[in-house]
């Protein structure tokens, strides 16, 4: 019974994301690409919830892990001969090792979760400010050492012959695989334990429940899943270093907490609904027909957009738009009865 | 790299003091509003940014030093108070998370909008470049902006320690950073209190704005990100509950960076954020509540 | 007519009510007092009063003008002022600066003695004048809430259990204080724990349960302690 109670927690977002998917196939190729980008940042979004909406505490780097993910899967796939042309410095056995799509895939993800890993290692015995000013460092020394460190990669330089094998269907599936693992992990007694402590650290700690290890056990998960996202991101467009900072971090950051940080559907609604409109933004300058009008808007809008939206539904509905819930079907008269009488007393 | 301190040098060392000096008055501004609101204004380097264009502005319109230093401080107090009302007051109550996002969609909103107006590669410095100009000191050679930069951080510290202690507001802001429900208990006008916070905070950004723009050649929308990002983290690093422990955390991270990018190399002198926030994450490990507090302040969870 | 009135005061946190429906009044010269068990609402009629505490239904006039929706600030302001519970002082903060925290409610048109009188009331503080107050005892500590309310010179003064945590003794010398501060004409509002002593100091005492009114006891009353318990339990 409980089951199919919370089917639609699951559901909802899987239907969402195909629902994007298969409007994306049926517009035309120029407007496809920003159906490509919406996915995604699902994935990159549901991967920074897994650590933000069950364990409370804000991570600014993720994005390191995007970066570590697109990086790894990137210079994995370049084709060999290109790779002396477009990445003159790079290491030896880098240049010697190439790997498939899937493959790439699946050691992003792992890089990721292993850096993940090493970096939850010390800073998850932080809380509160000072883990959002060291997961911050992470960012920086992460896109200091990619940006300039020649022998793992591009560089300066945007990646470019990188296979495009990110169409519609890798995207989709990108983002179901990161729901459902989301899914699944919440739902399982560690995804509990966390959330507990998410509401209640001292409670939860007295009743046995080790915050440090759950912490750990999740920013890696997450971590895994922002590689897996970043090697999806690669293989999509063509990235550069300053993209995979701090501009993504705000974007994604605000996607969580404008759909609604403490669930799984806030976290795809956020993505969908916020990169939908920055889409639309960004597609309108180059103008774009409105009902008959045509509307043409200086480059940068977009991110202007976004950022009144974000302040804007932090003061009038600081849970967001969810307000931290998933999807539940219309309660049953008996459950409404008792509020009714326990409001009378 | 320790060889590297071989190489220090009085300029250096000035250059040190110099921004260390600017990075304490950031901190001062960000701990300010941090104490009165509970609230880390992510957007103080927008701030920065506005008076740095400010500045250069009225280089390009011909104004006279003085009156492009007074346009910028006006531009950036009319930006801060507007901050406050707009977005800080309105948030008051919510919870430190939320808070923190929301000062980071303002940070993110204002650079883009400069970037709108102002376009990537931004404006040229202005006129002030001149005091990049080295005074010669006992055969050494200090750029005058370094001894500047000293004097103005050191006198406008001086000058708030002396509000802070002497006079009834400063008393009234030390009190509602401590426990502002009580101070207003005592008839402690809240607005009165926030209101003196962030202007004097503004005041702070557009001198750290002078200060900074004097030593680069062009002013772009990201101007004093990099800067309030470190100083953020001196605050926290150094104890963002004290406000003395938050000052000297800002200050020794900026003479570590004005340290080390006077001594380190070419080659390996763009690692140096990376160097920087190595040290940050290793002191936050050690002294997660703080370098220069006594032990037993309690951070403010997020 | 000079008088701090609660006129059928209701207070409600969320879905808890605090008060209901309460009536009393302060008027110079006398101390009222309001005694009760742990959650019978004093606690919360003082920050109503104060404007700190959510008021859902009557009203609160001082003078005869509502007070009401007022921020905490300005009723200080209007002078009335409030001890609260644990004391509060700053403790990273001298003595004295404590003290001259106090002025921010100051009317202008008195006479500015404040800072004395508050010394005169409590000598002891003029030993610990420049060190923080936070080495204070105690009972040091109540005393110094008790001068840093009256230096603004108030017509009303409001006391949140003073006598909490406090050895006997020293509580002998709060009490002694605000009777003192009664006979120099303030009215004082005395929220407490110690029954007793309460009865035996106020003109007259409202004993409060379950956020009501039950009874109204003289001094004389103070020895009858069936009377009391019978009160609290009601």
């Amino acid at each position: 019974m409980n089951l199919v109670r919370r089917a639609p927690e699951l559901l909802v977002p899987a239907l969402l994301i195909l629902g994007t998917a298969l409007l994306g196939l049926a517009v035309s190729s120029y407007l496809q690409a920003y159906f490509l980008d919406t996915l995604v940042k699902v994935s990159i979004v549901v991967a920074l919830y897994l650590f933000i909406g069950n364990s409370g505490v804000l991570s600014f780097g993720h994005i390191s892990f995007v970066a570590l993910g697109a990086w790894t899967a990137g210079v994995l796939t370049v084709p060999e001969d290109q790779k002396r042309v477009v990445m003159p410095g790079l290491a030896h056995f880098l240049v010697t090792t190439n790997v498939g799509n899937i493959v790439s895939l699946a050691l992003a993800a792992a890089l990721g979760g292993a850096f993940a890993f090493a970096v939850a290692l010390p800073l998850m015995r932080l809380s509160g400010l000072a883990a959002g000013i060291a997961t911050f460092a992470v960012l920086e020394i992460t896109n200091n050492m990619l940006t300039y460190e020649q022998r793992i990669g591009p560089g300066l330089n945007a990646f470019s012959s990188v296979p495009s094998t990110t169409g519609i269907w890798q995207a989709a599936i990108g983002a179901l695989i990161c729901v459902v693992l989301a899914y699944a992990y919440q739902r399982t007694r560690f995804g509990r334990m966390l959330r507990a402590t998410r509401e209640d650290p001292a409670a939860a700690a007295a009743t046995g429940i080790s915050i440090y290890r759950q912490r750990l056990l999740a920013f890696t998960l997450s971590g895994a899943l922002a590689g897996f996202a970043g090697g999806l991101y690669v293989h999509l467009q063509p990235l550069q270093a300053g993209g995979l900072h701090l501009d993504l971090t705000f974007i994604t950051l605000a996607m969580v907490v404008v759909g609604g940080a403490g669930s799984l559907l806030g976290a795809v609604v956020g993505a969908i609904a916020l990169n939908g409109i920055y889409s639309f933004f960004q597609a309108a300058t180059n103008g774009v027909d409105l009902f008959g009008w045509n509307l043409t808007v200086p480059s940068g809008t977009a991110e202007i957009v976004l950022g009144v939206l974000m302040v804007v539904v932090l003061i009038l509905r600081p849970d967001g738009i969810t307000g931290g819930r998933e999807f539940s079907l219309p309660r049953r008269r008996p459950v409404a009865d008792l509020e009714k009488a326990r409001a009378t007393t | 790299m320790i060889l590297a301190f071989l190489n220090l040098t009085w300029p250096t060392f000035a250059s040190g003091l110099a921004l260390g000096g600017v990075y304490a008055l950031m901190a001062v501004g960000i701990g300010l509003v941090f104490g009165v609101l509970r609230l880390v204004n992510f957007a103080y380097g927008q701030l920065i940014m506005a008076g740095a264009f400010a500045l250069a502005f009225g280089s390009q319109w011909g104004f006279p030093n003085w009156a492009s230093i007074l346009f910028c401080f006006g531009v950036v107090l009319a930006l801060s108070v507007l901050m406050d009302w707009l977005v800080f007051r309105p948030l008051r109550g919510h919870s430190p998370a939320v808070m923190l996002v929301a000062t980071f969609a303002v940070a993110f909103l204002l650079q883009n909008i400069a970037l709108l107006a102002f376009g990537p590669l931004g404006k040229s410095a202005g006129a002030l470049a001149i005091l990049n100009a080295p005074w010669d000191i006992g055969g050494v050679f200090i750029k005058k902006i370094a001894v500047i930069s000293i004097v103005t951080a050191a006198g406008c510290l001086l000058i708030l320690q002396l509000l802070l202690t002497r006079t009834p507001l400063g008393l009234h802001m030390r009190a509602a950073a401590m426990d502002f429900r009580t101070a207003r208990l005592l008839g402690v006008r809240a607005n009165r209190v926030i209101s003196g916070a962030v202007i004097i905070s503004g005041l702070f950004a557009a001198v750290s704005a002078v200060m900074l723009s004097v030593q680069e050649l062009t002013v772009v929308p990201t101007f004093g990100t990099q800067d309030t990002i470190l100083v953020l983290a001196g605050v926290v690093l150094g104890g963002l509950t004290r406000p003395v422990a938050a000052t000297l955390g800002g200050f020794s991270i900026g003479f570590a960076n004005g340290i080390l990018g006077g001594v380190l190399p070419a080659d390996q002198s763009q690692y140096l954020p990376s160097l920087l926030f190595a040290m940050v994450i290793i002191v936050l490990l050690v002294r997660p509540d703080g370098l220069f507090t006594r032990g037993g302040s309690a951070v403010e969870r997020v | 007519m000079t008088a701090l009135a609660v006129e059928k005061l209701s207070v409600r946190y969320g879905a808890v009510e605090a008060v209901r429906g309460l009536s009393l009044e302060v008027k110079p010269g006398e101390i009222v007092g309001l005694i009760g068990p742990n959650g019978a609402g004093k606690s919360s009629t003082l920050h109503a009063i104060m404007g700190a505490a959510p008021v859902t239904g009557g009203e609160v006039r001082l003078n005869g003008r509502s007070l009401v929706g007022r921020r905490p600030e300005d009723v200080a302001r209007r002078g009335v002022a409030l001890v609260p519970e644990g004391r509060r002082i700053f403790g990273e903060l001298t003595v004295d600066e404590n003290l001259r925290l106090g002025l921010a409610a100051r009317r202008a048109r008195r006479n500015g003695h404040g800072l004395g009188r508050a010394y005169d009331l409590f000598p002891m503080l003029r030993e610990f004048r420049s060190r923080q107050a936070g080495v204070l005892s105690g009972g040091q500590q109540q005393q110094l809430a008790i001068g840093r309310a009256l230096v603004a010179e108030p017509d009303f003064l409001l006391l949140d259990e003073p006598s909490l945590g406090l050895a006997p003794k020293i509580v002998d010398v709060v009490f002694e204080a605000l009777a003192k501060i009664r006979d120099a004409g303030l009215a004082v509002l005395l929220v407490e724990q110690r029954a007793q002593r309460t009865v035996a100091l106020a003109d007259r005492s409202h004993v409060l349960a379950n956020g009501e009114l039950r009874l109204t006891l003289g001094p004389q009353d103070a020895g009858d302690t069936d009377r009391l318990v019978a009160a609290y339990l009601a």
